[in-house]
This record gives structure tokens, sequence and C-alpha cells, in this order.
């Protein structure tokens, strides 16, 4: 082959002058390859690492604290559930509740209001353990700011203690520890009160804005906690505090319109407010329960409503109640196309919510009538019923009837009626009144031992034993180790 | 020398033109094949095909070892001993065939093989054996070398016999292109024999060959031709580009390779079938049409997602689309916003890592490289075309009537113990069929398609310039979509040396989308066409639109929406200008080098304008305008070199790459709105303004990359190439990534034992390996990020900021080995081609989601660990089974792809799939080892309880039905998939149909959750619910539960259905104008054709359309979703194509 011979030497000869080309490019490429540092990423946003050295960035890690509390679904899911559990209010559909445990579909509800109280608490862990660490930041600015998440970290661990018993308890110093146990109701209990000590020392007196805890919130709270754990004494001095700073009233009443100045969507703050969480008419920062409890029929919410929570005129809870009481008139007729008359409540309304997440108004976690009623039950069971006891429960009362609150009204308890046993039904009876909707009457019931037979009375339905707890969900089960996914479950799950 | 047909006959043996015997290849047929019912023969040889294979690889090789070294002797000298009495002259053939060297050839519809012959000669000379047959039959044979031909004797009687023997000349001459440009490195090899040469720089060639020889020039892109030697010693020849198989050349990573040179596993869909049949993008119109390429239409609706998978998939995390490369260009996304269908030449899927490892980081998904039309030179081509076709929706769902679903919602009120919710007066006031929401809301529409492209150009410049538009209306009214294009490409050589080039698109797009679907009991539009009561009327008396779930009726669901609502009041406008351009400069110093310096931009502006009038239902009006501008800058820079000297050849290439992506966004909104006259064109009249948003997102790539190609005598080909990958989305220290890989092909049908076979013309056999990687992670993924957001104090906001809910990590690349091996198999002159691949892929270092315990408050995080292996067979033929006045091709592919999850972290279950529609609440699909990605996971059914609700199977015998009772329902990936298309052309006439079909796959029909089971709420239903739900009387056969409202719905096997299906893709009718008859000379061609797409699909899917994935996207999870999706379309098209 003369032929190929011939072109392999054309091809060696060519190929030394391509490469003096070759080793150009080369270098080039060497050299353009050498500017790795544009391989260094530099977003235009925060980084935890360098956050949290000034009062305003710890501020603002405070603030997300809230947010998952913020315009929730879950938190509306939180609210319509433990109303379902109620004596008083029935659950549509898929919130359907026959007190027999969780529905598959409730339980994945229970899951997200898990998530809930978890991410606010690792957002109030990192304000823990990051502001005293803070580079520009005053003692006094650290003490306020973990003050004020230790109490948000305490109240989600009471929600999360009152539903599911002892929990995991995540703190600033194991909250990423993958595998962690769960400890008991005790446990769980002295961290809320000892994060309630502290936020009730460092918090203001009065909160810079309405939403924030001051150390009158820590009070009630601790009142509430001390209510759930026996501690009556305790309760009944903390909420003797919040009475005796006159700093709070009862919001009066005339009508039931009046409510709105409570619970209306335009409601910036009030003299009654203590601890809200707070919302406004915007979509994604208004409160979805809103569209819980309001039917598309009545133009109460501006996005229709999906009246997931319903009564009936026939139980006993409406029918024995004195048709004087304005409380009652929040109730209104409405065809659901259900057998009976069925009932809505409209104490949560706003007909101009741009969506459903937008409307106005608030969740009153805790309002000065809470703290009169914690007042009177503590108060009452520590030494039998007083006239203390019954004035505070009366001011509740009358203030419903639309009669001043600090002055003896025709509607009045009177003390001679009543002994310490009669007077914690009576206690139960009013609290039903007074907080329809507000998703506090299932943990009363429950604290109080009466939920078995309230319900069995109103609903004619016997409650199982599973029922009083939450199931821890699947996603700690399947992945926190330290939890053993049969004997650490609640029962009956 | 007429006489010199082969025996063995060559791929291009019709190109023959200039030999004296018929070229028509089904006149001639090689000795071994004595019928002529070729089709037969087809079958048969695809049957036995491998061990044929075999069995002729080992005698060959036995016959080589005898005869390979024996001198080539004249008939006169080889003495042979047969007895033949009255036998067949075929037989004759066979037995000197069998005992000689010598080989038959002849013209067959010339020679009857059936005569009776009889040789009774002992120890004779063939010379003399052959001359007795010749006085018994009539034929003379002349001996060539080792072939004896057979001709029949014509004209006077001369020597019956005679031997001819071949002299050694010497041939020279020029090989030019049509242009008259000499063409250098172009290949001359002697026909049958492994000897040749290649032009020099001149295009000049001197070789020399036997007398008789035919000579096969061949060059890279043109059209190969055999010329017979003769007794000349001067043979110039013209190349003519190959227009007729393009496939000839392939166009891989950074550079092109000859087909039959791929070492890789590579599809090519060619142009026409991308343009064959309207389709809204170039990735619908892939579908079936490669194998190994599995492309999910997400939903019908027109500019609707499309998602593609390439051996199936490989990543849990990141993206399991594939890189779409257009002319050099690798784009950040899909070029479904793009690109015109007609402006594709070629698309080329590269599947296996020896193919891929040349795009490293991005490769581990497969590439898809498009190609656009380039412009070539000669006179000034216009081709125009236009279609116009009427859709219609595929199947309208057999939904009760207003007498059916006022009868079945009165017994379910007696079921449920309340009074009827109809009176006897009100069902006759409804009318028998009341009204038909799907009627009210599809309609027949229209797409119509209009491409003019003009290219030409001389020797040193060449252009293609197109202009498209596409413009479909969907078949829900207001939705449309339109797609205005302009495309230019140029080519100019500065001088022999230096040459520049340009590829830009700019692609406008204007589209209404009515795509909301999801959604549950009538809360969005597509399940408000499903679930809108027959019983009510559109609007009421005064024209507004009827509220549904309000009195008189108000068991009806409140949450439910009139779809007309989302037709009228509701808009979603997608307006953006996309803009693609590509330079390159390539600069040769020296002949075989070339360096090329490429740049190149990718522009995206987008702007999505939503607003919802304050007519819709409870709505004060709602405008939210987002606008996305994406920028993608691209270096490349490239050496390649290619050269052949002697046997051997290298294609090399090194290269350096650089490109950055960078994306901001800008989103503003407003509710409350006096009036709907400002739509999104003035937010600040909104009585709340949203919270503005705004972000930024940019990240850098970084490459080395090198590819070596080495031939060793055109039969042995070896390929390495790497790519090294520098990402800045990685953690420090683990930024770069190698991606190697090496591949082997041996062209067996080269070698000389292969010689004696005929029957198969080519074959090769390929084996590759390698590694690629995934980009699995989004830019910023390993940083501590804190998000910003907005919480509320007093009535006012306050900013908060807080990590998300995964926690980060260190990261590294996520990589996949994979191997292939591979068989091309060329039958019948090629007439039957087969290409036959199997691979196995493993994905390490899986970018994994690790489930925290969510009460970390950290629901996830991701990690390196984790595996998946996908492995399967893959089949193409090409048959071109008639040719002639009457031709047929026929292409079919067929890929089974098995999937499986081999390692997750701690053997962590991942749930997925959820499914959230009020009536179910669960998770759906598990990511499990041993299973499948996407294994949908349930409850199963077991019939139902004596009151008519449905039974779940108590899986773990507890006495409860719990989530330990769910188990595997179902698999969304498909058993194989398959693509038939069917080519017919009679005279002016050309007929095709295209078969696409997916076997063994399952559809999650979320849709039919609430359509079926959520009983109580006034939702519509399917009449088979009406006929078919359990009573006291139908308890036994009955599909549904009693028809009562508690009834408790668990995300069951009931919901999972068999979604294969085989749909008829495109039949095609097309009429090619004669028009030279016409005698307009200023006509090149006018093609007419009428089509229809989608109009048969034989499928057991009880919904709209099998060919939905709602939930489809990069991500892999939640495959084979049916939620509430815009509805697939069917259509009949009429369209002419005409070139000037």
């Amino acid at each position: 082959m003369k032929n190929n011979n011939n072109k392999s030497y054309y091809f060696a000869n060519h190929f030394v002058k391509s490469w003096n080309a070759i080793i150009t490019v080369f270098v080039l490429m060497i050299i353009l390859g050498s500017c790795e540092n544009v391989l260094i990423e530099e977003p235009k946003s925060l980084s935890a690492e360098t956050f949290y050295n000034t009062a305003e960035e710890v501020e603002g890690g405070v603030n997300a604290i809230y947010l998952p509390y913020q315009s929730s679904f879950s938190l509306a899911d939180y609210i319509s559930i433990k109303e379902s559990f109620s004596d008083y209010l029935v659950g549509r559909n898929t919130f359907f509740n026959n007190f027999q445990g969780l529905s598959t579909t409730n339980m994945n509800r229970t899951t997200g209001m898990w998530n809930l109280f978890y991410l606010s608490i690792r957002n109030a862990n990192l304000v823990i353990k990051y502001a005293p660490q803070g580079k520009n930041i005053s003692q006094a600015d650290i003490d306020k700011y973990v003050g004020e998440a230790k109490f948000m970290r305490a109240f989600s661990y009471f929600q999360l203690v009152k539903n599911w018993d002892g929990v995991p308890l995540r703190v600033e110093t194991n909250m990423l520890d993958v595998d962690l146990k769960r400890s008991t109701a005790q446990e769980t209990y002295d961290l809320i009160i000892a994060d309630l000590l502290y936020a009730e020392a460092k918090l203001p007196e009065t909160a810079a804005l309405s939403g924030r805890p001051s150390k009158y919130a820590a009070k009630t709270l601790l009142a509430d906690v001390y209510l759930q754990t026996g501690n009556y004494a305790g309760s009944r001095d903390k909420a003797g505090d919040v009475i005796s700073s006159n700093k709070y009233a009862l919001v009066p009443v005339k009508t039931v319109d009046d409510f709105q100045k409570i619970f209306g969507p335009d409601v910036v703050t009030t003299l009654e407010e203590i601890f809200y969480t707070k919302g406004t008419r915007q979509s994604g920062l208004g409160t979805p329960f809103v569209m819980h409890v309001n039917h598309s029929n009545t133009r109460f919410h501006g996005a229709g409503g999906w009246f997931i929570l319903y009564s009936w005129s026939t139980i006993p809870y409406y029918t024995g109640w004195d048709d004087d009481d304005k409380r009652k008139e929040l109730w209104y007729d409405i065809n659901m196309g259900l057998v009976g008359k069925t009932m809505m409540n409209k104490k949560f309304i706003d007909p101009l919510a741009p969506s459903n997440s937008g409307a106005g108004n608030d969740i009153p976690w805790y309002r000065y009538a809470d703290v009169l009623m914690m007042y009177a039950e503590a108060e009452a069971r520590i030494g039998g019923l007083t006239a203390e006891a019954m004035e505070t429960l009366n001011q509740v009362h009358r203030r419903g009837y639309g009669y001043d609150t600090k002055t003896s009204s025709p509607v009045d308890f009177k003390l001679a009626d009543y002994n310490a046993s009669s007077f914690l039904d009576l206690v139960v009876k009013e609290y039903g009144y007074e907080f329809q909707l507000e998703g506090k009457r299932w943990s009363q019931l429950k604290r109080t031992g009466k939920a078995a037979e309230i319900i069995l009375a109103m609903k004619g339905t016997a409650i199982a034993q599973k029922h009083y707890l939450w199931p821890i969900p699947i996603s700690e089960m399947n992945f926190n180790k330290a939890i053993d996914p049969v004997k650490d479950q609640n029962p009956g799950y | 020398m007429a006489e010199q047909a082969p025996a063995r006959m060559n791929a291009s043996f019709n190109l023959e033109s200039e030999g004296g015997i018929s070229p028509s290849i089904s006149t001639l047929k090689p000795l071994k094949l004595m019928k002529n019912n070729l089709r037969r023969q087809l079958i048969m040889l695809s049957k036995r095909l491998i061990y044929a294979f075999l069995i002729q690889l080992f005698f060959c090789s036995v016959i080589l070892a005898n005869t390979g070294n024996a001198q080539l002797k004249n008939i006169q000298e080889v003495k042979i001993s047969m007895n033949l009495q009255e036998k067949s002259l075929a037989q004759f053939f066979k037995q000197v065939e069998s005992k000689t060297d010598f080989k038959f050839t002849y013209t067959d519809n010339l020679i009857d093989l059936k005569q009776a012959v009889t040789v009774g000669e002992n120890d004779k000379s063939l010379y003399d054996v052959l001359v007795a047959v010749s006085m018994q039959t009539n034929l003379r044979f002349v001996q060539v070398n080792e072939n004896i031909h057979v001709k029949l004797v014509t004209g006077n009687k001369g020597n019956s016999v005679e031997v001819m023997e071949l002299q050694e000349v010497t041939v020279s001459g020029k090989v030019i292109d049509e242009g008259g440009e000499p063409l250098p490195g172009a290949t001359i090899t002697v026909s049958g024999t492994t000897t040749g040469t290649v032009t020099d720089i001149e295009g000049n060639y001197s070789i020399t060959v036997q007398e008789g020889s035919v000579l096969v020039f061949s060059f890279i892109g043109y059209e190969p031709i055999r010329v017979p030697v003769d007794n000349r010693s001067q043979i110039d020849v013209t190349l003519m580009e190959d227009v007729s198989s393009l496939d000839e050349v392939v166009v891989i990573g950074y550079g092109t390779v000859q087909k039959s040179d791929l070492t890789g596993s590579v599809a090519v869909v060619k142009g026409e079938d991308i343009n064959s049949f309207p389709s809204n993008n170039v990735i619908q119109a892939l579908s079936g049409r490669a194998t190994g390429v599995q492309v999910l239409q997400n939903n019908g609706s027109p500019g609707g997602n499309v998602s593609v998978r390439i051996r199936g998939t490989n990543s849990v995390q990141g993206s399991n689309e594939p890189l779409y490369v257009v002319d050099g260009f690798p784009l950040s996304g899909n070029p479904t916003q793009l690109l015109n269908n007609g402006d594709i030449e070629s698309m080329q899927i590269l599947k296996d890592a020896s193919a891929t490892a040349i795009y490293g980081s991005r490769g581990a998904n497969g590439v898809v490289i498009i190609t656009t039309k380039r412009g070539k030179s000669g006179a000034t081509k216009v081709d125009v075309e236009t279609s116009y076709s009427i859709q219609t929706i595929t199947k309208k769902l057999d939904l009760m009537n207003a007498y059916e679903y006022a009868t079945l919602y009165n017994e379910g009120a007696v079921n449920d113990g309340v009074s009827p919710r109809f009176t006897d007066a009100q069902i006759q006031s409804f009318g028998k069929e009341g009204t038909d929401w799907q009627d009210l809301i599809f309609r027949k529409a229209p797409m119509s398609n209009t491409s003019v492209n003009i290219s030409g150009g001389n020797e040193k410049t060449q252009f293609s310039l197109s202009g498209s538009v596409f413009k479909q209306d969907g078949i829900i009214i207001g939705s449309d979509y339109n797609r205005y294009s302009m495309r230019t490409n140029l080519n100019h050589d500065i001088s022999s040396k230096l040459s520049v080039s340009l590829s830009s698109t700019l692609t406008n797009i204007q589209s209404n989308r009515m795509n909301s679907g999801g959604g549950s009991r009538g809360t969005e539009l597509i399940s408000g066409i499903l679930s809108s009561p027959p019983i009510l009327k559109p609007y009421t008396d005064d024209g507004t639109y009827t509220v549904l779930g309000v009195s008189p009726y108000p068991f009806i669901a409140t949450v439910m929406v009139n779809p007309l609502n989302y037709i009228y009041e509701q808009t979603n406008v997608l307006k953006s200008n996309t803009i693609l351009t590509n330079v390159a400069v390539s600069y040769k110093p020296v002949k075989d080098l070339t360096i090329k310096i490429a740049g190149g931009i990718e522009n995206l502006d987008e702007r999505i304008d939503r607003f919802t009038t304050t007519k819709f239902l409870n709505s004060r009006g709602i405008a939210n305008v987002r606008t996305t501008q994406f920028k993608s800058l691209l270096s490349e820079n490239t050496v390649s070199y290619n050269k052949s000297f002697g046997k051997h050849r290298i294609d090399a290439l090194a290269g350096l790459t650089y490109q950055n992506f960078i994306q901001t966004s800008l989103e503003g909104s407003g509710s409350g709105f006096i009036n709907d006259i400002s739509q999104t064109y003035e937010l600040q009249a909104a009585n709340t303004l949203g919270i503005p948003l705004s972000s930024y997102v940019q990240s850098t790539l970084i490459s080395y990359l090198g590819r070596l190609n080495y031939s060793y005598n055109d039969k042995y080909l070896a390929t390495v190439s790497s790519r090294y990958d520098g990402a800045s989305k990685y953690s420090e220290g683990n930024k770069w990534g190698y991606f190697p890989s090496a591949a082997l092909a041996w062209k067996v049908s080269e070698e000389d034992f292969f010689k004696n076979i005929s029957g198969i013309s080519d074959l090769k056999l390929r084996a590759g390996w390698g590694f690629t990687g995934s980009q699995a992670i989004d830019a910023y993924a390993t940083l501590n990020q804190l998000n910003s957001s907005k919480t509320v104090f007093n009535d006012a906001l306050y900013t908060a900021y807080a990590p998300g809910t995964r926690l980060p990590g260190d990261l590294k690349w996520e990589t996949t080995e994979s191997m292939d091996i591979g068989v091309d198999i060329g039958l019948l002159e090629n007439r039957l081609t087969l290409t036959v691949d199997y691979y196995n892929k493993i994905t390490r270092d899986l970018l994994n989601l690790v489930q925290l315990p969510s009460s970390m408050g950290f629901l996830t995080t991701i990690q390196n660990v984790g595996k998946i292996q996908n492995r399967g067979f893959e089949i193409g033929v090409d048959a071109y089974i008639l040719n002639g006045d009457f031709t047929w091709d026929v292409n079919a592919n067929i890929s089974f792809n098995k999937n499986e999850v081999l390692k997750l972290y701690n053997g962590q279950d991942i749930l997925g799939g959820r499914v959230g529609v009020t009536a179910v609440n669960d998770n759906v699909n598990i990511l499990r080892e041993g299973r499948p990605i996407g294994q949908f996971y349930g409850y199963v059914e077991d019939g139902y309880t004596v009151e008519g609700k449905i039974k779940y199977r108590d899986l773990n015998k507890d006495g409860a039905i719990t989530n330990a009772d769910k188990t595997y329902i179902g698999d969304p990936n498909p058993d194989f998939i398959y693509g038939l298309n069917s080519s017919m052309t009679y005279k002016n006439f050309s007929f095709t149909f295209f078969i696409q079909g997916v076997q063994g796959n399952d559809i999650y029909n979320v849709s039919s959750i609430n359509s079926t089971l959520d009983y109580g709420l006034g939702l519509n239903m399917p009449r088979d619910v009406y006929l078919n739900h359990w009573t006291p009387t139908n308890a036994t056969n009955a599909k549904y539960p009693k028809f009562a409202e508690k009834s408790v719905t668990l995300a069951s096997d009931r919901f999972v259905e068999n979604g294969s299906f085989m749909r008829l893709k495109n039949i095609q009718l097309a009429y090619n104008v004669d028009v030279k008859k016409l005698g307009v000379s200023l006509i090149r061609n006018i093609q007419l054709y009428v089509s229809g797409q989608n109009l048969l699909t034989v499928t057991k899917y009880s919904w709209w359309d099998p060919e939905v994935n709602s939930r489809g996207g990069s991500n892999s999870m939640d495959q084979g979703f049916d939620v509430t999706s815009y509805p697939n379309y069917k259509s009949v098209t009429l369209g002419i194509r005409a070139g000037f």
C-alpha cells in the first residue's frame, strides 16, 4: 500500500505543525479554568450563620416563631377538630367525629398540627440559642427576645401536651439530634413552667404590639398550665395578678352585633385581648378558620365558606339556654339539606375577606374572660366556693347578657344557690356559652373530667378511651429511632 | 464487465448506476435465498436471527480456516466429483459451491433454477462439468476470479464456458462535490475487500486494483457511489450530498460521527417524522419514535407540559429530564417554548454513558441533540407548508343525565334517612337530559401551522431563514397557544481556514391557559365539569352564573364552583420571548485540526398575568402578575483533530466550556377591584395590595472535556471520553465531578470470514460503559439560607426570617454508572436493519430525601445515599419491505425497562403521591427498597359489607384497618413502550400511519375518587355509578358501594387502573402533485395531505384519556396520576407542503 504510506508521512508532517496550536488552546483553557472562584455561591439572601447579631435581626428571628400559626390551615383544622369534639358543634363530612378515635383523614390533619407546633418550637429554639451570641445586641434586648421565644415555646408545648401527652422535648441544646425520646407529661409541663417563669420575669408589662406576649400573657398562660396540672393556688395567684393589674376589661356588649367589637375582622385590639394570633385582611395573612364556620349562602365570608362546623337547634345545649343571653343569638338557622333544623354561628365573620386565607379576624387564645373563668374555677377548687369566685364568673355572665360587668345584674348567679361542686358545673356550663368556636371547650371538658358525661348527654355518644389522645404522627414514629412505634404510641393507635 | 455482479450484495448496491445489469434490487437475489417472497424471508429471518447468526459465524470461521490461504484456482484446474440425476439447477449450484470455493451469481428472474440437470462426472474439471451443464440448459458460464457468473446464451453460440483473468491496474482521479470543490479525506475502497485509500487535500487519489473491480467512493454526509473500474485508469467522481439518508451522519456531543461508526447507543429521529403531523411541541412529536424514550404528556392542554424519560427514572430528588442541546447549546430546560417543529433537521437521542459522558454532570438522563435546518449551496429553495386541523376531545365521559342524577340522589336520601331530595314534579321539570356541562365547556377547536423556509447559498455562504406561526385553540373554551418563531442559520467561510456560523431563534409565545386542574368536589375547572349537577342550568334567569351550591338544593356542595366562572371570569395568560443565539468561529490552522470558539445566549423573558374578575363566584377581583427573566451564557472552546492514516483513523476532541445561569423574578398582586376593566394592568387600583416578591438565583458550570475515537481498518472502533465538571451548586470540596466512559465496537461484517454470508449485510457489535452525573439539586441547596416572609402584629405586617423545612447538608454529585451492549444488524442489503441494546444503569450517591422526625422542625434533609437501578432491552427495526412502484417502509421500536430502588437511607421508606381530595387524604405511593419508583401503595378492597359499604382487607389481621394494611397496588412504570410507523407510496400517493403504545403501566385515577365515591354532596357522577352501585338486590356484582353519605373511603386499589394503550397517533394520506405535468417550472414539489391524529385508541382506562400524567414534571415520584386534568384531543388535519 504505497499510497497509504505516503499518507502517514503527510500526517506526521502536519501533526507537528498543528501541535503548536493545540498547546496554545490548552494553555488558554487552563488559564480560563483556574478562575474557580466563580464556583463560589453568593446568593442575594441571608444565611443563618451570619444572622442574629443585632436587635433588629433577632426580632426578625422572633417573628418567625409566629409564622407557623400565621394564616395556617392546619391551625384552622386544629380549632375545628377540637370544636367538633365539643358538646355543641358537629364537624361536617370528613370532620365528622364519632368519638371513637380519629378517622384516617383527621389523623393526617393532626400530623399537620404536630408539625406546626414543632416548627414554631424550632424557630423559638434558634432565637434562644443564637440571640445570646449576638455581636451587637444589648442584654436587655436579649432577655426580652429570649423571654418572648420561651413564651412561644411553652405555648406550643402546652398545645402538644394537652393533645398528645408527653412529647419529645426539643430545646436549644438538642434541636438537631435526630433521635429523641418521648418525655413524660410531667417533664413536658416542667419545661413549660420553667419557660413561662422566665418569660414572666423578662417580658415587658405591656407588649409593644398586639400579637406579642406581655408579662401578663405569661401569667395568664401560667394560670392555665397550673389549672391543667392541678396547681390551683398557682393558677388562682397568676390569674389574680392579671385581674389586679387593672390593665384588662371585658368589652361591653349591648346587642349581638357588638360581639364583632371583640371578634370582628376590623378590630385591631381591645382591652379584653391578652394573647391572640393576629390576622389581617389580606390573602395569606388572614385567619383561615373563619372559612370553616361560614356558609356561602350567608355572604358572611367574602370567599364563601366551607361550613365545616354546624349544630342542631334541637340539642339540649341550645334548648336549655336562656333566650336573653346575647351569645345565643350568634346562632342562626341555615338549611344544609340535613334532617332537622341546622344552625351555624356568626361569631367569626368577615364579609370583605378577599380569599379563604384573607379574613381579618384573630384567633383569641387568651382574652380577659379566660382569666376570669380560670380565677373562678381555681379559687373555688382551693377552699370551696367564695364570693370572689362567684363575682368573677358573674362578670363574664353579665357581659353575655349585655349588662355592665362590674355591677350586679338580674341575671347574676347567687352565691347561696351553689356549693363548690355545683359551682364547678356552673363554670363548665358558662364556659361552653362563652367560648363557643374558640377551640377551648374540648380541653376543658377533658381537664374537668366531664367530657364523657356531657358528650353522652348532649350528643348521645360514648367516648372511647383512645379518643382522649391523638396519635404520634407516622412521620415521627418512622424517623425518630428513640421512639418505639408500638410501646410509645398513644393507646388505641 | 456487465457480468460483474457481486456475489455478496452491499448496502450501496442499489446505487450502482453505471453497471450494465438491472439495478433493481427486487430482481436480484443471492443464491441462498431462492424464493421471491421477500416478506416471508424477512419474517423467517427475524425469527431465527440469532441462531442463524451464531451458526453461520461458527461455520464461516471453519471455512475461512480451510480456504483462507488457498490460491485462487482456475476452473480448469479444479477437479470435482458429483452425481446428480435429473436434479434442479439450484441443487447443482449448491453442490458445486459446497465442494469448491466458487460462487455462482446470476439475475434470478432470468434463470430457471428448477430446470433439471444431470451430472455424473467423477474427478472431472469443473470446466468440463460446466460445459456439460451448459449444453443441457442453454446457459453460459463466465468465471471471474472466484465467481462464476451465469447468463442465458443469447445470439450466436460461442464458447459457453469462459475464464477471465484479471490484471492489476492503477486508477487515479479526483473526487469533487456538487459545487466542484475537491473533497479531501473521501474514502475509496475496493468493493468486497478491505483495500482502500483516501483523497488528499486536492481531492486526488490513486489506487492499484484488480481489473474488473468496483470502487466505492464515500464521504461523510455524501451518498456513496459505486463505480466499476472497467479498463479505465482515470476515474473522476462527483459525490452528491446525502439527502435521502440523513442518518448517515449522526450528531453527537461536540461533533458528528458516521452512523456506522457509532460505538454508543444513539437513536435518530428525522425532522420529517417530527413534523409529520401537527403537535404543539417538538418533544410531543418525539413520542414513540425512538427506543428507550418515553414521552409523558402531562395533560392535553395547548402548550401543556411534557416529560421525557430516557431509559427509566434515575433520580429521586433531581430532574429526570434529559439534557436538550439545540445546535450545540445545552438548554437550561426543554425546547417546547423555543422551536417550531418544522425547523428540525434531526433529533439524536444519546442514551448510554459512552454517548452522554461527554455531557458529564448533565448526561445521566440522556441527551437529546436537536439540529435545525441549515442552508446548502445551490439554488435558493423556498419551502412553504401550512396545515389546518380541527380538534375534539378524544372521548366524552358518560355522565349521569338529570333524570338519573335526581333518581340516584333520592335513593341516597332514603339510604341516609333524610327526606327525598327531589319531588316527582321537580324531576319532571329537569327534563331527561338536563345540562350537559361537558358540552358547555368543550368545543371543536381549530389548530393551524404555517411555516416558510428559505434556504440556499453558494460555496462560501449558506443560509436558512424560517418563520412560522403555530396557532392552537384548546378544546376547552378560552384556552389557546400561539407561537411565532423566526429562525436564522448562517454559515460563512471567511477563508479556507476560517469560518463562522450563526444559529439564532426568536420565539414569541402567547397562551391563554385554562389549566385549572386538581381540586375536588368541583372546586376547580376540570373537577367542576365532572361534578356540576345536570339538574342545574348554567345561567340564572337574570343571566348571571348559577351558584350551584345554594338553595333550593342545599345538599349540593357549596364549594362547587359553576365551571363557567373559570371559563369566562378568570384568565391566565402567558407571554414569553425566548432567544437562543449561538455564534461559532472555526479555525483550521492546518488540515485535520479545527479550533472552534463558540459563544451563546439563551434568554427567556416571561410574564404571566392572572386575573379573576369581580363576577367570579365570591370574588372581589384578584390580579397577579409574575415576570421571570432567565439568562444563560455559554462559552465553548474546543479543539478537534480528525485524521486517517493507513488503517487507522483518529477523531480527537478536547474542550473547555463555561456556562452560567441567572434567574430573577418579580411578582406583584392585588385584590379587591371596583371593576374588571384594568385587569392585571393597574395593580395599584387594588383595595388590598399583595406583598411584592422578587428572587435571584445564580449558578455556574465549568467543564473540561475530551474524547478520542479510534478506528482500525474500519472494523474495530473505540471511543474514550470524559468530562470534568465543576458546579457551584455543590458544597465546598465537592464541587468537581469526573465522568469517564469507554466503548468498543466491532464491525463483524467487515471481516473477511463474513464475506461469505449472504443475508446478513451488516453486523456490528457494541459495548460501552461509563459514568454520568445528574445535577439533582437546586442552587444554594447546601447553604443555610433564611427565607423572609411576613407575619402580622396589630394589623400590620412585620418581617420574619427563618430557615425552610429542609435541613441543608454537604452534598456531592449523584453519579450513574451504565453499561450498554448493543448489536446493529443489517439484513438483505440493509433492507431490514435491526438495533438491539441491553443496558444496565445504576445511580449511586443518589441524592436522597431523608425524612426527619417532624419534631425537629425540619421535615427533611438531603443526603448522598441510595441506589437506583434501571435495566432493559430495546429493539429497533427499520424495514424497507417493498420498493419499485409500490414502496413500503416500516419502522418499529419496542423498549423494556425495569426500575428498582436498590438502597435508601437506612432502608427508610419515602412516602409520596399525596392525594388530598377531601374524601381521601393520604399518601398513595411509596419509595421502598426493592420496588420501582412510583410504586402505588394503598389498601386492598374485599367486596362489600352486608350494609353495602366497601370492605378493606385486613392484611396484618389485627382486626382493624390501619396504615399497616397498605400494600403494593400498582406500578406506573410500563412493562414496555412501542411505536410503529408504516409508510407506503404508490405513484403519487403516499399513505402513512403511526401507532404508539404503552403496555403494563397503571394509572392512579384520582379524578374518580370524588366522582365515583364521594356521595351525598350532589356531585354528578359517571352513569356507571347509577347503573352499578350496591343495592340489596345488586350486592354481588356491584362496582360501587351503597349510595349513602357516611361511607369511609380509603386510598385503595379501586382507583388503580390499567393504563396500557395502543393509539393510532397519526394516519395520513398524501398526494404529490405531478409538478412536471403542470408545466410550472417554478414549483419544485407540491404535496397535499389529509391526516388524523389520535383517531383510534385501544385502552381499558375508564377516564378521558390514558395519555395523562397530571403530576408530571422533572421529579419522578408522582408518575401516573390522573388528577382532573385538561383532557386530550384528537384531530383531523388538512395540509399542503410546497417547494419552490
